[in-house]
Order: structure tokens, then C-alpha cells, then sequence
């Protein structure tokens, strides 16, 4: 789809709700305020399903599946590994006893940030498939042409359906 | 109706934005506090000199004649005085020289300001330079674009979650309109979560010491927003990317520099656990970069690597920048905003141990020059050439790396912590490229993600205790002091920093992003990216009369 007038009108909204949001936080405590945040609230939510409605139109893009499962545990790992820093700072009241702690915390989040997130993003990597597979027959079509002329990259993009 | 709807749209909006803006407006009126009532002063006895030097001032006729040298403009003929005809009187010279001092410090943080705003243009000159020609367009809107979310962003929230409790900065006389942080109590110590005041700039925070530091950290918040640009550039939709941009100028990045920087927890660590003075990060290696760099591996993750990028067999392709001369006259656009950066995070030049703002410029400079000194040698020694980008990209990391340490370390120091920096980036581009199989174009996950935790971790080794900024830091008396010098405590309040920058900001980032995914979704489609994201996404080329070259890497995969 690339950019179109209905992403623009949806971001408007987004930035409407986020600020009438916003002005119901700063006054909080009036009903004025109340009323504002509950306002904002409904703006934004009405902008996410605009952007929901519009998310199918973009088109396929070259990135296939993979589990998200394993891409949620890899964020929970990191978040406990700052969990066993802060245990670390309670239990322990030595500065030599938290500093090993600590180290241990970073060290645990690392394996979440750089093993398991990058093994359950990159299971499934389209890169990692045949050219006659689905995705990346979607645009073989054009990546095995030797140069793009200029009315084929201001043409609508059609393409991809072609080659589905 | 739809059609109406649609074409008054823009109105709708500005009549919403309208509405909140009156709202707030009446808030203010209401709110306005009463003036104090005037005092006489008392008559002290210094008075009688300050009149009788009144007296001897240049007079106008004097100074009609002209002052070449420059020694009769400024006496104290020119100080403000509260009844003229007594002429002036000590309170009034004790007055002139406590503005003085503010407004010495207002230019000073004010000016370092402008030069950081200015880095952007260095990052979107680097950051275009190294993508091809067919995005350059798309690469140059995000950096300009990025401005605007930020800081709109930062306007109606950001700053009242980062520094809606920083009251209490004698630099910049006091802050005090900013004294509501929400606090929780924990093992029985209270803790700093978010600040409260400043939403809008509005009501009490009509402020001109508060106007200065909104500018000066708005701008170092859009550091950190611009470089999540660099790494997911060519492949990311332009709307996902303005939006993850708005809500992290709101909301991510604010949390942690109120921590670190806003009288949060991390600062608080301390005076309630007795760890150094607390975490210490003077300019941002933590708050700005790894922020940034952490975002940036975050959002990487989930947009994939680009076509053409991967080989079947895991083997990465290079894919050449269009224009290096962009990129090295970015790198030294932003080694010029730099001495904005660090000199600057003193928020002023005059009292309270700012004249070591020399030391900072010079520690920041050194940084940088081994920098490059570390990348060009790895990259001549191992692979046989003195890389071009790889060069520009040792520069920044020195620079990132000594942006927390830049307040406490010695010249010396700086120079070793810009050397390890310098092949720290060289490294972590293969790691990140190779190992982890995250594709990140300009290799801003290693210059701000990588040497930014490098910088925080460099704090609690080499700050040597020298440094006096008012004789205290996070409100514990004495200067920063790292494990090298005899405090392991810092050490600690370093490491607790990096946990949280790696277990909480980047997780918050990741889930923030993963529901994007799902709202909006990250990735262009196939055909755009191969195309180029010029025309789909923004309308036109950034080269029109180029040529475009074969794919030869997708030929090859």
C-alpha cells in the first residue's frame, strides 16, 4: 500500500487523542480533566482500529512467521534478569556481593537479548528459504531483472499480487 | 458524510488541539500567584563606596566618544538599581551579580543546546550516506521528521515524566515549579517512579529556568529517537516509525532519564543504599545512546533483516552506503555537537565546580580522536584498508562512550576509554551482523547501544574523584569516584544502571514495538523495498536524474 491519505488521517488522530490524553493527565485531578483523558482514550482507540482496518493493504512483505512464544520469552528473560539485580541490591549488602549480582543480572538478560530472541526471530527467516517458496517468489519476479526503469517505480504497486 | 468527514478532517484536529489548549489557558489564569509585597532595604555600610564609584563611572558623554579598547563599556553605572535617585546599593549589586551568574548559565546550556539540535542534521547526513540512493529520500524524512515527534511528544508528556521532579538545580536557579515526583516506598526507603508537573509547559512550569532545561534535554531526547532510524532504515513503514517515535519521545525514554537524571530510583541509590553517588551518567551514554541503541536492536528484531541482505547458508552481503562524503561530513557535524553535549550537561559555566566544562571539551575531543585511532587501525590491521565508514563510525563511538564519564575522568582516561570504544564498534558491527544475523545498515547498535553501556560501565572504573560540581552528586557529598580510584560502590550503581537499561528499557521497547507489529505493522512490503522506498512511501526521489543499478545481491541470493 506504502503511504496513502487514510494512514495520514489515522496518525492526525493518534496525535489528537495522544494530546487531549495528555491534557487529561496534566488536570487529572479536575473533572475537566477526567472527562479530557476519557476522551483521549476513545481517540486513540478509534485511531488503532483505523490502523488495524488499513494493516492488510500494505501488501506482503519479505518476512514469514515465527513464533511468538519463544520472541515473548526472550523479553521475559531480560526483564528477569534486571528482576535478579534488584533482589541482588536487597538481599545482598555487601558492594563486592552486588557488583557479582549484578553481573549476573546482565548476564542473564543478555541471553534473553542476544540468544533467544535472535534464534526465534530468525527460525523462520526468509532468507533462509528457496526463491521458489512463497515468499520469495512474491518478488523474484522483479529482484531477478536486471534494472528498474523510472515508470515501473512510480506505477501502483501490483506486482505482488501478480506473482501470489 | 464519510467524504465530509474526510476533507475536514484537518479542521476537526485543530479544533480538538484548540479546546485542550483553552482549557489549560483558564487552568493558568486561575492559578496565577499573587507578587510578594516590597520591602525596604536595609542601608549597608559598603554603600557609600558603591555610589562614590557610581559617581567616577563613564558617562554617557564619555562613552559618545567611542571605546576602541573595550575599557569604559560596562561599570557599574550599568547595574540595575532599585530607586535612582539613591543610586545603587549593595542588595542591588548582590542582585546583579546573582543574575549574572543565572544568565551566564542560561546562555551557556542554551547555546549547548542549539549545537545539539544541530546534531541531527549530522545523524541524518551519516545515516542517508550509508543506504542506497533509491532511500535516500525516505532516510533523510525520517531524521527530519523525527524532530517534530519528538518533541511534540516530549512537549505534552515526556518532559513531565522526566523532569516534573528535578527541582533543586542551583545552575539554573532552582527549577522549583518542577518539585512533583511520584514516589513509592520500598524496604522501607522511598523511591523515585515519574515525575508529575510540566505537562504542556503550562501553569506553574511557565517558567524561564524551566523553558532552558526543556530545551536542552528536548534536544538530547531526539538524539536518542534518531538513532533508531539509522538501523531499521530502508525496510521500515514511515507511519509505524512515526508513531514508535512519538510514543518513545512520551514515554520510554523520559522513564529512564527520570531515573537517572529526573531524581528517580537509579540517582537515589546512593543516599538509600549508600552505592557511590549513585548512578552517574553525565551527559547520557546510558540515557541518550544505549536508550537509543537498545530501541534500535528492539525494533530491528521485529522489521528483519533486508532483502539481500542474508545468503542461504547465514553469509551477510554487503550493501554499500551511496555517498561516504555524507557520512564522514556527518560524523564531524556531530563530533562539533558533541561539545554541546558534554560540556554542556554541566547546565552552566559559571560557580558550583562548572569551569571544569574545559576538562569535559577536552576529554570529549580526546575521546573521539582515539576513536578513530581504534577503528582505522583494527579495520588496516585485519582486514587491509582503513575503512571509510567504519572510521566515522570510531569517531561517534568514542564520542558515545565518553558522553558518561566526560564530568569525571582525566584526560588520560578519556583517551583509553575512546581507544577501547574504538575497536569495541568494529567488533560488535560483526557480532550484530554476523552472529546475532540483525541487519543494522548504519551500524548504530554498536556506536550507541554497544559503547554507550561501555561508557556507563567506564564511570564506575575510571571518574577519579576530582570533579566538584557543587560538592555534591545525586545529593551525596563528594565527587564521583570509580573502582580504579577506590570506590567499588560506584561500580555497583553502574551495573544496577546497565541491568535496568538491559531488563527494563529494552524489554518496554520490545513489547511497545511487538504491539505495533500487530496494530500497524513495521515492514514495507516486498515490492516497495526492492523498488525503493522513495517513491511508495514519500512521493519522489531523493535523486531524481540517477541511474539505478542492478540488485546484484538478490541475483546472487
Amino acid at each position: 500500500m506504502a503511504a496513502s491519505k487514510s494512514q495520514g488521517s489515522y496518525f492526525g488522530l493518534f496525535l489528537v487523542g495522544g494530546t487531549v490524553l495528555c491534557g487529561g493527565l496534566a488536570y487529572i485531578a479536575s473533572g475537566t480533566g477526567k472527562l479530557l483523558l476519557v476522551v483521549g482514550a476513545a481517540i486513540l482507540l478509534a485511531a488503532a482500529i483505523g490502523f488495524l482496518k488499513i494493516k492488510p493493504l500494505e501488501g506482503e512483505t519479505a518476512v514469514l512467521p515465527s513464533p511468538e512464544s519463544m520472541k515473548w520469552l526472550g523479553a521475559g528473560v531480560a526483564l528477569l534478569g534486571w528482576l535478579v539485580t534488584l533482589g541482588g541490591l536487597h538481599l545482598v549488602s555487601s558492594n563486592g556481593g552486588r557488583i557479582v549480582v549484578a553481573l549476573l543480572g546482565i548476564g542473564v538478560s543478555f541471553f534473553g537479548i542476544l540468544y533467544v530472541l535472535p534464534a526465534a526471530f530468525n527460525k523462520t527467516a526468509f532468507w533462509k528459504k528457496a526463491a521458489a517458496t512463497s515468499a520469495r517468489a512474491g518478488f523474484s519476479s522483479v529482484a531477478s531483472r536486471a534494472t528498474l526503469d523510472h515508470s515501473e517505480l512510480t506505477a501502483a504497486p501490483t506486482a505482488m499480487g501478480g506473482a501470489k | 458524510m464519510k467524504t465530509w468527514l474526510r476533507s475536514h478532517f484537518l479542521a476537526l484536529c485543530i479544533l480538538a488541539l484548540g479546546l485542550t489548549a483553552g482549557g489549560m489557558a483558564y487552568a493558568e489564569t486561575a492559578a496565577a500567584p499573587a507578587q510578594p509585597a516590597a520591602a525596604p532595604a536595609p542601608v549597608p555600610p559598603a554603600t557609600a563606596e558603591l555610589r562614590e564609584a557610581a559617581a567616577k563611572a563613564p558617562t554617557p558623554a564619555d562613552l559618545a566618544k567611542g571605546d576602541p579598547g573595550g575599557t569604559i563599556t560596562g561599570s557599574i553605572a550599568d547595574v540595575t538599581v532599585t530607586d535612582a535617585k539613591a543610586g545603587p546599593t549593595l542588595a542591588d549589586a548582590g542582585n546583579q551579580i546573582g543574575q549574572n551568574k543565572i544568565a551566564i548559565n542560561f546562555v551557556w546550556t542554551l547555546i549547548c543546546g542549539f549545537l545539539v539540535m544541530f546534531m541531527q542534521a549530522g545523524f541524518a547526513m551519516v545515516e542517508s550516506g550509508l543506504t542506497r540512493v533509491k532511500n535516500a529520500n525516505h532516510t533523510y524524512m525520517m531524521n527530519f521528521f523525527v524532530y517534530g515527534c519528538g518533541l511534540l511528544a516530549y512537549w505534552v508528556l515526556g518532559f513531565a515524566i522526566q523532569m516534573g521532579g528535578a527541582a533543586g538545580n542551583a545552575n539554573l536557579g532552582g527549577l522549583y515549579p518542577l518539585a512533583s515526583e511520584h514516589t513509592i516506598s520500598l524496604f522501607g526507603k522511598t523511591w523515585g517512579i515519574f515525575g508529575e508537573s510540566g505537562y504542556f509547559l503550562a501553569g506553574h512550569a511557565y517558567d524561564v529556568g524551566v523553558m532552558v532545561i526543556f530545551l536542552f534535554q528536548m534536544v538530547f531526547m531526539d538524539t536518542a529517537l534518531t538513532i533508531v532510524t539509522g538501523a531499521c532504515a530502508e525496510r521500515w513503514k514511515f507511519i509505524t516509525f512515526s508513531v514508535t517515535s512519538v510514543i518513545m519521545g512520551a514515554l520510554t525514554y523520559p522513564l529512564f532519564a527520570n531515573w537517572a537524571w529526573g531524581g528517580g530510583w537509579l540517582a537515589q541509590m546512593g543516599t538509600n543504599l549508600g552505592l557511590g553517588k549513585g548512578y552517574a551518567d553525565f551527559a547520557g551514554s546510558g540515557v541518550v545512546h544505549s536508550v537509543g541503541g537498545l530501541t534500535a536492536l528492539a525494533v530491528c528484531l521485529i522489521v528483519g533483516p533486508r532483502i539481500g541482505k542474508y545468503n542461504r547458508d547465514g553469509s551477510a552481503n554487503p550493501i554499500i552506503g551511496h555517498d561516504i562524503s555524507a557520512v564522514l561530513i556527518g560524523c564531524f557535524i556531530l563530533a562539533f555537537g558533541w561539545f554541546g553535549f558534554n560540556p554542556g550537561s554541566t547546565l552552566g559555566a559559571s560557580s558550583n565546580g562548572n569551569l571544569r566544562i574545559a576538562t569535559v571539551a577536552v576529554a570529549t575531543m580526546l575521546a573521539g580522536c582515539t576513536g578513530t585511532f581504534g577503528s582505522i587501525l583494527y579495520m588496516w590491521i585485519t582486514k587491509g584498508k582503513p575503512d571509510a565508514s567504519m572510521s566515522g563510525n570510531g569517531l561517534l563511538a568514542g564520542l558515545v562512550a565518553i558522553t558518561a564519564p566526560s564530568g569525571f575522568v582525566s584526560a588520560p582516561n578519556a583517551a583509553i576509554i575512546g581507544l577501547v570504544a574504538g575497536v569495541l564498534v568494529c567488533v560488535s558491527v560483526y557480532f550484530v551482523e554476523n552472529v546475532l544475523k540483525v541487519d543494522d545498515p548504519v551500524g548504530a547498535i554498536s556506536v550507541h547501544c554497544a559503547n554507550g553501556l561501555w561508557g556507563v560501565l567506564a564511570v564506575g572504573l575510571f571518574a577519579d574523584g576530582t570533579s566538584n560540581y557543587g560538592g555534591s552528586w545525586n545529593g551525596v557529598s563528594g565527587s564521583v569516584t570509580g573502582l580504579f580510584y577506590g570506590d567499588a560502590g560506584q561500580l555497583a550503581a553502574q551495573l544496577v544502571g546497565i541491568s535496568t537499561l538491559l531488563g527494563v528499557v529494552f524489554t518496554l521497547s520490545f513489547a511497545i514495538n511487538m504491539v505495533l507489529e500487530y496494530v500497524i505493522g513495521h515492514r514495507v512490503s516486498a515490492e516497495t523495498e526492492l523498488n525503493g522506498l522513495d517513491i511508495p512511501e514519500m512521493g519522489q526521489l531523493g535523486y531524481p536524474e540517477f541511474v539505478f543499478r542492478p540488485e546484484t545481491a538478490l541475483k546472487a541470493a
